[in-house]
This record gives C-alpha cells, structure tokens and sequence, in this order.
C-alpha cells in the first residue's frame, strides 16, 4: 500500500512537470525565506545570553522626564556605584564602566604599533574588575582576581593583543596610549562574540581613572551622566523592588530633580538599548514580512493543487468507483502535500545556507551562521513545515477527494462553478493584496530612506573633515588655522566640543521670562568663532560670535526650536541661566539636525570657547570641493607638524553620519523589504502563470467555440483576463490600507507625507506584472486555430 | 435480486421539471445478462449509475437482495463498491499513471486483500485474458480493446456479483467489441450477474434479456 503510493506520487509528478516544478520551487522559495529571517531573529535574539548570568543582569539607566520626549538614557553618574548601588542587599555585585573614548561615537584612542605607527581603536572601557563576576569573559592570560585592580594596568582583547605583541605573551609588558601614558598589561581575554552588545576591545582599571581621569572626587559626581553602571541582582531578587528603592536618588540633587535610576535588564540592550521600540517595530514588520512570504506560498500551492486536480480528477472518479473511500483518497492527498512540503524544506535549508552571504550583504553584518547547527531552530521550522504542509493540504484533499465520480468521469467538473472556484477567487485575491502590500511597503520605505538620506540637514555636511584629538599642550587655535588656511584646498577650519551627529553634551538651563521652576534639558556644545562658518549655519535673529564683542564669551547663541520653546518674541538680548550663571543669547541659528533626522531637532545651545584648544576636542575642516584627494594628506601634515605628540586621524564627514544607527537601521530596512518584495512578486508571478495555465486549459474549448462564431482575438484576450482585472481591484481595496497602516507604525520623528504617486506605482506595476504573465497563454490560446482546440476531445 | 420500483430521475429548472427516468420498474435475476437499449439521452447511463449506486434516483424504491440500498452511508456505499459490483466503462478509465498490474490490482488493495494474494488473483487474470506479456506496459501503450479487457479484468478481479458495463464496446471496431462481448459472455456463464448499457443491436442480443428505454420510459418489458 505504501510502495503503491509512493509510486502513484512519483508518476504523478512525471506526469506534471511543470506544475510539480512551480508548486515546489514556490514552496522552496517560501521556506528559504522564512528560514533566512528565522536565523535572523534567532541571531538578534541571541544576544547577550552566552553570560551564564544572563538573567541576574542588569544596566542602571537614567529616565530623564524632563526632556521631550523623554529621554531614556543608557549613561549614568558614577556616584550610582558608589552611593546608591552598593548598600542594596539585592545586589551581588557592582561594576562602573566608561568608555574610553569619552563616548563621541566612532572615534577611538591611539596604540603605538610595534613599528612605531599609530592604532586607532574603539570600543574601549574604564571598567572595575567585577566586569569578569558578572559576565562571561574567558581569561586567555592573567588571573580574574587581579585582572583590573591594579592602577596603570590594562586588559587586551585576544585581537588587540595580537595586533600589539605578535610573538609571545602579552602580559608584563607595556603599551603606550595617546603616545602619553604608559600602561602594564594585566591580562588577556578572548574576544567578545559578535553578538554581545558590550564588546571592549581592551579595558582599563579603574583605579587608572583616578589618575588620568578627573581624579577621585569623580565617585561623588551625581551630574557627570557619562557611566555604564551595571549590577548583578541575587538570585530570586525582584527588580521591581530594586527600582522602587533607587527611584528617588535625585531628589536632592540641583537640577536634576526630575531624573530617574531605573533597572535596564541585559536581555532588552541590544533590542532596545535605550527603552525604545524601533527596532522591535522594525524586527515586526520584517517578521510580517517573512510570514506573509510562507503564506503566499501556501495559498500558491492551494491554488495550484487545486487546478492541478482537475488533471487527477478522472483518477478520482475511477478509484472510488472501484472501491476506495473519500476518507482514504483524503489521507492520501494530504501525505502528499505533507510529503511535499517536508521535500520542499529540506531543499529550502540548502538554500537558506547557500543564501546566508547574500542576507549578510542585505544586512551589512557578518553572520558566521550555520542553519544546521541549531538544533533547536531545525526543530521548529521542521514543526512549521509540518502545520504548513497540513493546513495547505487539508482543503484541496477536502474538495478532491469530494468529487462526484459520475460528473467528473464525464467531464463535468466545471459545468457549474461550485465552491472550490469562488474558494480561489479569494486565494487569488489574498495572494494579490499580499503582493500589493508587500510592493507598496518597499516603496514606502524606499522613499523614506531617500527622504532620511538626503533631507536638507540645516548645514553643509560636503567637504568636511574631522577629526578628534586630546591635545596635551595648550595650543592657541589661530595658529593651527592660519596654517591650514595657507593651502588653498582649505577654506575654513573650526572646533568645538561636538560636531553635529558626533558627540553630545546634556545639561538644564532656564530661561528669563519662564516660571521659576521651568528647566529644559538641552545639547550644549562650546564653538570658536569659525563653527557656524565652517558648518553653513544660516542665522535667524542677531549674529555669530565675534572677536570684536570681548563680552561674547559670556555670551550664548540658541537654535529655532530653543525659541520656541522659550516663545521669545525678541531673542536678542534675553537670557537664559545654566548651572546659575546667566548668560544673554546675541543670535539664533536656523534648525539644523545635530543628531540623526529620526530624532526631533533638540533645543540646543552654543557658547563661545576660549579658541585655545587644550583637552578633547574635535576639530573641523570645510575643503574646496575638488580637492578631496589633497585636503585629508595636507591637515594632517600640518595638525602633525604643530602638535606632535598627539595622535589623531582626520576622517570624512559622510564616515560619521553613515555611522548613524538610524541611517544603518532604515538602509537594513529598505534593503530587507526590497528583497521581500521581489521574491513576493516573484512566488505571486509563478502562482498566477499556474493558475492561468490552468484557466486557459479548462477553456481552451469554450475558446475554440467562441472563434468558430466569430469572437475576436481582442475579444477573447478579454474574457479571459478580466477576471484577473476584477481580483486586482479587491487586492487594492485591501492591500493600500495595510501599507498605509504600517506606513503610520513607522518609527522615526519625521516622515514624508504618504504619496499617491506610491501607490499608483505599486498598483501600475503590479496590473502590468499581471498582465504580462497572463499574456502568454492567453494570446497563444486566442490566436491558435480553433479546430485545433474543438478537436479536443 | 435487484427490485427498482417506481424510479424517476429528475431536475428542476425554473419553470419546469425535466425527467430524465420516469416510473421505471425494473427486477434482475441473479445470473441474468441484461441490455438496455435506447437512443442518446434516453436515461440509459442513468439507470445503471443509479443500479450502480453511484447516483441516486430523485423518487421511487431499489432494493438489493431484498435490502433497501437508497439511504446507504458513505461507508456502506463504498462496501457494496469492494465487494459486490464491477464497472466497465466505454473510455476504460483506466488509470494512465498506472501499468496493466497495478490498474488490476488496485481494488484488491481497497478492499484489504494480502500482498501475497493479490500478486495470485492478478496473475490468474492476466493468464485468463492471456495479457501476461503486456502486464507492465501503460494503458496508453495498449490498443482499445485490450484496454478494455483490462478494464474487465480489473471489474471481475475482486469477484463481484454484479458486473456494471456501461458502452463497454462504444469505442471499439466490431471484431475488438466480439472479443469483448464473448468474454462477458463467458463471465455470465460463470454465474456472474451483468448489466450492459448498448447501442449495439448486435451486442445487444448477447444480453438474456433486452429493455429498451425511450426519454425515459421503458417502453418493452
């Protein structure tokens, strides 16, 4: 019996090439699909958990309810470790760490190379030693015990450690940071894995920061939002109970009354690092997508068995003639659409690996993933592939093996209509809407990524160089411009203490005419003279900084958002107070994006500095355009020359607003559903081409007839396409809505308006697709010679 | 053994009731050959689906074996297939995805029978219709007639009583329909109870018995 199945199956597969052929590529395709995003969630999920303490740990965060919108900040004051963290008798253990760099995102310190050269690294940490009791960071080098607890010592990472001694052992020996400070390596650890959302390429003890930081009066500092503070709860202790204790830390503290501490567990950091949901909405809308790719192949398989039936119908008829039961000839339907949704999956996981490089690409990521080595996962697409095969199976096995033997042994399937064809009426429009949505999803997203990308940013962020330094000698800044400015290539030189999307300094100010208790927390940043130049920054109210008004550096220039919300009528010459001092505004700048154009334009305040250039600083430099090639070698030529012993590396602006997780986000975005999209398009295609096929099968001797009396070609081109036209217009109806929703579901502070121009597109693009993919038989039925057909007997 | 009373066939269309059969009385012998006769459309097929149970007449009594088999369930239904009717058709319908084998041996499948006894009755057939050379061969390989006799052989394998063949020589020249008529004959000899469907004058006087059926009526008993 079950050899005489098997048979029966394989024969029938010969017997139908072509549709055995598109039915299981569609589900092949399917499947990969949804395999390729399932490693993908696996793999964002992933993060974090190779911590044996994964549960217990958490990142004290600071809620500031102050800022619109609120601001969930990942930093923290380092007083958190040292006056609210470490009584609790909920807390193992404590850890403060800060990044080395000082947390202007891609920039990095300076290692002095084995042949002399400089290495620029990131990712680097202040960190306690507690960091190897609360996560799991195998020593390759070195004791857990003493790894950081030791003043001017450091802790490579296995890479870096290769980089700077690459023969022998690292421990013992020394390294240079910032050319300056000498530093003993204590230990060597094996690398972060890639899906850790902390990943220190070195750290440096703490006890180095009372040295070379601020000194110890650091671990009182209540303002200074510029720590990680991670803790280890106990087993079994409530969180809950954790937050309720810490809540009111700031009470008593100037300014900053409206903060918050609050427990940040380690499993959301890399989901949502500051308590937002955008990549979650993004990881939902490309889970969308991927499920309704499954779907689509279900329905395309639905719609082709069940034309494909038709073929089988007259097997149908003879087997229950001779005896077999409705309920056998069900199972039997079923196994085999089971059967063929297990083939289609495991030829799916071949190409799901083979694909793998391709969604890295689409991902801008380094997967180093193997489907087979999830056995979990292997289990739970197996699963899925079981309720697939199923639930495509059950409703063709219903209506095929329900066939009427005497009407279909005569041919009369289709004399009336019946519900299996209103059935795939509904699946073709299903299918359509999906694709629709799908079109019209990438579309938006397309136009929303061109929007982000080249929305006007308020300042001109071409030809600009940049570069951070940490200058040792106090340098006076004229003499670093004047040099520059001597080469032609170079038209303006500025610095500053951020740059727009590098660098971002918080702080409360109040404002002359605002309540007495009004505070709003702003981006502060400290400019000379030439910053508004350089940056293009066109001016609303007043002036820039002069040299001419010594006063100025008393002086304070906001932006249009700040005057709204100050809602001065005459800015000029009004004040606004920041840590009790007062200083009058002279100017107002033109909105311009300092952060990402996902975020709102903060209220943002500049203040002059003393254009004596001393600690970290970032300097900017605007170049004629053409002299790209030249500008990068003669800045630093000359940066080298004037300060020597300190390292630096001039970078291109495009570089840092690239860097941008916003950008990065919404590019992985469009790329991902422009892939979605196609391969849609592409499994609707095939099903549509299927099902006209089979349309076309059916009627070819209603075709003939109509000829024979006299139908046009045009005529017959109609009739059998309009139906096609007809389920496109429901398809509309359905899937515009949809897109518009996710449309409104999309994260991000500004958006283009919604376009029709999108959806006539989408809805152009998808009728033509249609069309062309029907064309094909159509026209070869309505121009084929009707004896032909009529002889069809 | 078979007992119709009163059988009418019809469907109702908007303004009026078109009868297919109308008051056809009708008793078979066990052992009996009978032809119906009749011109295009006169119910003929009809008739034997519904002695067939493969359709079900809209009034009237049919009884088997003394038994009324008109409110049969699906499992019933499918019992009195297996065990107790064969079918001939005039296309064969025989399974194109299956060899000559496995076309005969399909209802022994259905109705349970051992591999090992299968493989014996389809064998014996097979010798019997001296198609033993042609047994893995597809039935798009074989001429009409021989298709036919594999349609017969896979009626007669399960041992039916009652043997159902509807044109069984409609589409075959006359000496390939002889052929055919003489096994069936021979069947007949055998005990077996045949019904056939013919329009076939010749074929026809085959059967012990003639009726003939006019838009509906059987107009000679």
């Amino acid at each position: 019996m079950i050899r005489h199945f098997f048979i029966n199956m394989f024969r029938n597969i010969r017997h139908n090439k072509v549709f055995t052929l598109i039915n299981l590529g569609n589900l092949v395709v399917g499947f990969a699909v949804f395999i390729l995003f399932s490693v993908l969630v696996d793999y964002e999920l992933s993060y974090d958990k190779f911590n044996t303490n994964y549960e217990q740990i958490y990142r004290v965060q600071t809620r500031q309810e102050d800022s619109y919108p609120i601001n969930y900040c990942t930093y923290s004051p380092p007083a958190y470790r040292y006056h609210l963290l470490s009584d609790l008798p909920e807390v193992e253990k404590v850890l403060l760490m800060r990044e080395v760099s000082g947390g202007a995102h891609g920039s990095g310190q300076f290692f002095t190379l084995p042949d002399g050269s400089q290495l620029n690294e990131q990712d680097g940490y202040w960190s306690e030693n507690t960091i190897f009791d609360i996560f799991t960071v195998p020593l390759i080098e070195g004791s857990k015990q003493n790894a950081l607890t030791e003043p001017n010592t450091i802790a490579l990472s296995e890479t870096l450690a290769k980089k700077l001694f690459p023969t022998g052992s690292a421990t013992g020996k020394l390294v240079t940071i910032g050319k300056h400070y000498p530093l003993t390596v204590s230990a060597v650890y094996a690398d972060f894995p890639l899906n850790s959302s902390l990943r220190p390429t070195y750290m440096v003890s703490m006890p180095t920061y009372d040295i070379l930081g601020d000194g110890p009066q650091y671990r009182d500092n209540w303002r200074q939002i510029q720590f990680d503070n991670f803790i280890l709860l106990k087993k079994g202790a409530d969180p809950e109970q954790v937050n309720a204790k810490i809540r009111d830390a700031f009470k008593n503290i100037k300014d900053y009354e409206k903060s918050f501490p609050y427990l940040h567990p380690l499993s959301k950091h890399h989901i949502s690092p500051n308590s937002q949901g955008d990549m979650l909405i993004g990881l939902a809308i490309l889970s969308l997508a991927a499920v309704l790719v499954l779907i689509l192949a279900c329905v395309n398989y639905v719609n082709l068995s069940l034309a494909n039936s038709t073929q089988r119908s007259k097997e149908i008829g003879i087997k229950k003639v001779i005896g077999s039961s409705q309920r056998f000839l069900a199972y039997q339907f079923l196994a085999e659409t089971v059967l063929h949704t297990l083939f289609a999956t495991l030829v799916a996981l071949f190409v799901a690996q083979a694909a793998l490089p391709l969604l890295n690409r689409i991902m801008e990521k380094n997967f180093d993933l193997s489907i087979w080595s999830n056995g979990t996962m292997l289990g739970l697409i197996l699963l899925v592939s079981l309720l697939v095969g199923v639930l495509s199976g059950l409703y063709p096995a219903l209506v095929i093996s329900a066939y009427n033997p005497v009407k279909v042994l005569k041919g009369k399937l289709f004399s009336n209509g019946g519900t299996s064809f209103s059935v795939k009426k509904v699946l073709v429009v299903a299918q359509f809407s999906i694709s629709l949505f799908m079109l019209l999803v990438s579309f938006i997203l397309y136009g929303h990524v061109n929007f982000i990308l080249n929305k006007d940013l308020g300042f001109a962020s071409k030809n600009i160089l940049y570069t951070e330094i940490n200058v040792h000698d106090t340098t006076d800044f004229e003499t670093i411009k004047n040099r520059m400015l001597q080469h032609s290539e170079i038209s303006d030189v500025a610095f500053s203490s951020t740059i727009p999307f590098i660098g971002n300094i918080g702080g409360y100010i109040s404002w002359e005419d605002g309540a007495p208790d009004d505070r709003v927390m702003v981006s502060r940043n400290y400019v000379n003279y030439d910053f508004i130049p350089t940056y293009n920054l066109k001016m609303v109210y007043g002036r820039n900084f002069s040299r001419e008004y010594p006063a100025d550096n008393q002086a304070c220039i906001i932006n249009e958002t700040a005057l709204k919300v100050f809602g001065w009528k005459d800015p000029v010459g009004k004040r606004i107070t920041l840590y009790g001092r007062a200083y009058p505004v002279i100017g107002v700048v033109k909105d311009f994006h300092p952060y990402s154009v996902h975020n709102l334009i903060p209220t943002y305040v500049m203040f002059l500095n003393s254009n004596v250039i001393s600690g970290s600083s970032l300097i900017s430099v605007r170049y004629t355009s053409g002299s790209e090639a030249n500008a990068k070698t003669i800045v630093t030529r000359e940066l080298e020359d004037i300060l020597p012993n300190d390292p630096f590396e001039f970078k291109d602006f495009g570089v840092a607003f690239y860097l941008d997780y916003a950008i990065g986000f919404w590019q992985t975005m469009k790329r991902m559903f422009i892939f979605f999209a196609v391969v849609t398009l592409f499994i609707s295609t095939i099903g549509l081409f299927g099902l006209i096929l089979f349309t076309v099968r059916r009627r070819t001797k209603e075709i003939g007839v109509r000829k024979v009396l006299g139908s046009s070609i045009i005529t017959v081109y109609w009739q059998l396409s309009s139906e096609v036209i007809y389920m496109l217009g429901f398809a509309v109806i359905l899937g515009c809505p949809a897109a518009m929703v996710i449309y409104k579901a999309m994260p991000g502070a500004y958006k283009e308006p919604l376009s029709a121009l999108v959806f006539v597109a989408g809805i152009l693009l998808i009728a033509v697709i249609a069309q062309l993919t029907i064309s094909y038989h159509v026209l070869k039925v309505a121009v084929s010679n009707p004896v032909e057909a009529l002889r069809y007997e | 053994m078979i007992n119709l009373t009163g059988i009418d066939k019809y469907y109702d269309s908007k303004f009026q009731r078109s009868f297919v059969l109308k008051g056809i009385n009708l008793h078979v012998k066990e052992g009996e050959f009978l032809s119906i006769m009749g011109p295009s459309g006169s119910g003929k097929s009809t008739l034997l689906n519904i002695i067939g149970l493969l359709d079900k007449p809209s009034e009237g009594q049919y009884t088997l074996f003394d038994k009324s088999v008109l409110d049969l369930k699906e499992k019933e239904m499918v019992d009195y297939h297996r065990h107790f009717m064969g079918f001939i058709f005039q296309a064969y319908h025989l399974i194109e995805d299956m060899t000559v084998v496995e076309n005969i041996e399909t209802p022994l499948i259905y109705k349970g029978v051992k591999s090992r006894d299968r493989k014996a009755m389809v064998a014996d057939l097979l010798d019997r219709f001296s198609m033993v050379a042609k047994k893995d061969l597809f039935p798009q390989q074989l001429s009409g007639g021989q298709q036919q006799l594999v349609g017969i052989a896979r009626a007669i394998v399960g041992k039916p009583k009652l043997l159902l063949a509807d044109e069984p020589t409609g589409n075959l020249h006359s000496s390939q329909g002889e052929m055919i008529m003489g096994v069936l004959d021979e069947l007949n000899k055998e005990g077996m109870t045949i019904i056939q469907v013919t329009h076939n004058e010749r074929f026809a006087e085959f059967g012990k018995r003639i009726i003939r059926l006019e838009d509906g009526y059987l107009s000679k008993l």
